[in-house]
């Protein structure tokens, strides 16, 4: 996996949490989160249930809106895994959008997920390319849909990924003055294919499935 | 019986007039002459007039004693005589006038024939009056008693109708008879305003060798014309509230169920059937709280929205007064540059010569 060209887009799109304060029409929150995950690999018998934290920073200005997420998980096997331990990962997910309309925007962005140990998963590094769907609830809460194709994806085992996709439900509600309620629900799906030894390609998907729970201070 | 009526009439209409004037006559003669009037002692009346005549008598008094002695020879049926009377009466006092509906038709007929036989200017009126310097005029009326060559101007001011001393206007120089109505826009041959001051309206009536003038004071001051007030409204357009709260529905509910929806068929539709069945708690977690948080948005009240047709009007609004505005500016920067004039109140009026 190329580890070299993620960080330094993911560094710039975590400036949003220094996102300039005094433009007009702009937005931001920065806030703690609680991660629960599901993740999958390879087969049935290897699935990994576990939790974390981490924090989420979002803003907009203007039509551009920008969001990033970095957590820490702790996975352990669940009852039916042939897995012997647990892994630890570290995934950061950012995005930046245009509103092509009130409902609608474009957005870019990235994935990164770092197992430790290294061998216990597979690293994940890929570019977003997708839509999402907003629509206002009412005063101070919004719903969120978004689909976005994970593009070059890069794995430190190796492979390649035909398709790859990430669904996502968002759930914004502002619960007093500048405190958000942020919820936001991701499906993960890579169509991971390996070559190993050079004697064909076998599937090694990777399916997860992650729920943040956190609360935003809004600026 | 007709004659008994028309004598009547007569009596009373000509007792009318002289009646209560013995009060404030100084002179004897003429208080005496005033009684047998009263008394209608017409030829008593008519003998102390005219020796009253011959004493020495104020205008005033002497203007009574001629009207006195055209009243008696009008009693007496001495009608040109009675003329005389009223032609000397006038001529001292050019403003008296009769009441048709209050003296008899004789007399009033005898004094309407005395006034055209001599040449006045009565009844000289200016009134006061207040307009924008060049857009305005000074409403002169007066009635000439014969076809005159009249020549009205105004004399005052402390110069500026051409040459030294007093500035001298000429307002008008025409042939008149009877009724005049002239105007004077007060304006000197540059176009400005006179200056402000006193000025004497002085109406010159000749007829061959005879002239007759008078006058009337009036005072012309300067002032600031009035500005127009800047509009805040226009009258009968108001504004509308900018946003409107929208019907109360089911549609936060219905679109939580819509994205929760979506991405549950997303999560079925794409789970890998070689991985199994993903978990659902973290779907159930956040679809949840979305369902939860619709429910809450459908009950509670809608937040409100702008309403464009309201916001656009106003749009109009602000635009039409602003426009309105401008105008205003515009016509209040001419309004400052102008000057008010006002004519004010006559002064005195003016005797005859």
């Amino acid at each position: 996996m190329s580890q070299g060209g993620g960080i330094p887009v993911a560094m710039v799109l975590l400036g949003v949490v220094g996102w300039p304060a005094g433009a007009g029409a702009q937005h931001l929150t920065v806030g703690p989160q609680a991660v629960l995950v599901d993740y999958r690999e390879v087969s049935s018998g290897l699935r990994y249930s576990g939790s974390g934290f981490g924090g989420v920073a979002t803003g907009r200005h203007g039509k551009l809106s920008a969001a990033a997420s970095v957590v820490r998980l702790t996975l352990d096997p669940t009852d039916q895994s042939t897995a012997g331990a647990g892994f630890k990962a570290t995934q950061l997910d950012a995005w930046v959008g245009y509103d092509v309309a009130s409902y609608a925007s474009v957005e870019v962005g990235i994935i990164r997920r770092t197992a430790d140990p290294g061998f216990a998963a597979q690293s994940l590094g890929a570019l977003r390319v997708g839509a999402r769907s907003t629509y206002d609830l009412g005063p101070g809460a919004t719903v969120s849909f978004r689909a976005n194709y994970l593009a070059a994806p890069k794995f430190s085992g190796g492979g390649r990924a035909s398709f790859s996709i990430d669904l996502g439900l968002g759930l914004d509600v502002r619960l007093a003055g500048r405190l958000h309620g942020v919820v936001d629900y991701a499906f993960e799906r890579v169509n991971r294919k390996t070559n190993p030894g050079g004697t064909g390609e076998i599937d090694a998907p990777i399916q997860q499935t992650l729920a943040r729970l956190g609360l935003g201070i809004g600026f | 019986m007709t004659t008994r009526c028309v004598g009547g009439l007569f009596l009373l209409a000509v007792l009318a007039p002289a009646a209560g004037r013995a009060q404030g006559v100084q002179n004897a003669t003429l208080r005496r002459a005033q009684q047998a009037y009263d008394n209608l002692e017409y030829r008593q009346a008519l003998s102390l007039g005219q020796a009253a005549l011959r004493e020495r008598l104020a205008g005033a008094e002497r203007a009574r004693a001629y009207e006195v002695v055209g009243f008696s020879y009008a009693a007496l049926d001495s009608i040109l005589k009675a003329v005389d009377g009223f032609k000397q009466m006038v001529l001292i006092d050019p403003e008296r006038q009769l009441d048709p509906n209050r003296v008899s038709p004789k007399a009033y007929s005898a004094f309407d024939v005395a006034l055209r036989q001599v040449l006045l200017v009565r009844q000289l009126r200016i009134d006061s009056t207040s307009f924008v310097a060049g857009q305005g005029a000074v409403p002169i009326r007066f009635m000439v008693t014969q076809p005159a060559r009249v020549v009205t101007r105004a004399i005052g001011g402390g110069g500026g109708g051409g040459g030294g001393g007093p500035a001298n206007f000429l307002v008008d120089s025409s042939a008149w008879n009877g009724q005049v109505n002239l105007s004077w826009s007060p304006r000197l041959p540059n176009g400005d305003p006179v200056p402000a001051g006193t000025y004497t309206v002085v109406v010159e009536a000749r007829l061959g060798q005879n002239t007759f003038s008078a006058s009337q004071q009036i005072r012309v001051t300067h002032g600031r014309v009035d500005t127009l007030p800047h509009l805040t409204s226009l009258p009968g357009y108001q504004y509308l509230p900018e946003t409107e709260i929208p019907p109360q529905t089911w549609r936060p509910l219905g679109l939580a169920f819509l994205y929760t929806g979506g991405a549950l068929i997303g999560t079925l539709g794409l789970e890998s059937g070689s991985l199994g069945a993903s978990s659902k708690r973290e779907l159930g977690v956040v679809g949840g709280a979305a369902l939860v948080t619709g429910f809450v948005m459908t009950l509670r009240k809608p937040a409100p929205r702008p309403a464009e047709g309201n916001i656009l009007y106003n749009r109009l609004l602000t635009e039409q007064i602003a426009r309105r505005n401008a105008d205003i500016a515009k016509e209040n920067v001419t309004r400052r540059q102008q000057v008010q004039l006002t004519v004010g109140p006559p002064l005195k009026t003016g005797a005859p010569r």
